[in-house]
């Protein structure tokens, strides 16, 4: 009697997402020139789920020496984009529907931080994304937010995103 | 704690790198503002698509709903974001945006506020804000 491997049930991302999501590391560090100079760096890119480490730039600052909060919905409107298509079985374009943040702490520019995120699902071509940013040395909270797209919009439009 | 209105409050605003950045500027238009974000290549989120990125969008009306309520106080007050949620109504165009931002209530230590960002008119709204604000 032969003994079989464990079943692997860990979610597996889609080939064809996961070759989109090389591309757009890919475009994240050389080609974006708003995505690039956010200086993000993956962490992990898994279905649903993307962690990015990044030092909050001093040029998206709020003239106090903290990282502007509107830079902070910047990074969560990005991220959440890139874990939307993590989750997805194949390639549709997305746009941001809503989005919320919660401002928990100030945080001083050049501090390293992790964003978190996680599709929770994806009903009626609605995903629904939330996600945490925290320091990365003590685990601080900076700001939590969530956020709804849809998913397999007609791209390009005069009009509605919807 | 509320006073006339007056754009020279938020100099410092738009002056920070952020405000630089968006390229952030306000001209008064009767009882209170019309806020402008100016069209960069780096406020692109799609370059497929060529449209602002949503995140600049709320950053922006964020920005200005800051201003607006910097610009009502009597006080010197540091004013910050407890929270803030926008909705994207229609795509937007690789173009400067312009916003007008509605004080909905000001408490003592915080308010809330609303603000409308269109750009070819301002009866077809891009994205609606609401946030509130804290008051220290």
């Amino acid at each position: 009697m032969t003994e079989s491997p464990p079943a692997d049930n860990s979610p597996e991302i889609n080939p064809a997402i996961r070759a989109m999501m090389r591309a757009a590391r890919d475009m994240l560090r050389h080609e974006h020139s708003l995505l690039g100079s956010l200086g993000l760096k993956p962490l992990l890119l898994g279905a649903g789920k993307t962690s990015f480490s990044l030092a909050l730039p001093e040029r998206f600052g709020d003239g106090s020496g903290n990282v502007d909060s509107g830079f902070l919905t910047v990074v969560l409107d990005s991220l959440f984009g890139l874990t939307v298509f993590t989750a997805m079985k194949e390639f549709k374009p997305i746009a941001t529907i809503n989005l919320r943040a919660d401002y928990l702490r100030e945080a001083a520019c050049g501090t390293l931080a992790v964003c978190d995120c996680i599709c929770e699902g994806i009903r009626n071509e609605i995903a629904y994304v939330s996600g945490r940013l925290t320091v990365e040395s003590d685990k601080s909270l900076i700001a939590i937010g969530s956020g709804a797209f849809m998913v397999g919009t007609r791209g390009p439009s005069k009009g509605s995103r919807l | 704690m509320s006073a006339p209105f007056d754009l020279s409050r938020i100099a410092a605003l738009a002056a920070s790198p952020m405000g630089q950045w968006l390229g952030f500027t306000a001209v008064l238009d009767g009882d209170g503002a019309v806020y402008r974000l100016s069209f960069s290549e780096e406020h692109i989120g799609n370059p497929m698509i060529r449209a602002l990125h949503g995140g600049v969008i709320a950053a922006f009306l964020e920005t200005a709903m800051r201003a607006d309520l910097t610009a009502r106080l009597e006080t010197t007050a540091a004013v910050s974001v407890v929270n803030m949620a926008i909705d994207y109504l229609a795509s937007s165009r690789a173009e400067d945006m312009q916003g007008r931002v509605r004080l909905l209530r000001l408490g003592r230590r915080v308010a809330f506020l609303e603000a409308t960002g269109w750009q070819q008119a301002e009866n077809a709204p891009v994205a609606v804000g609401r946030a509130c604000l804290r008051i220290a």
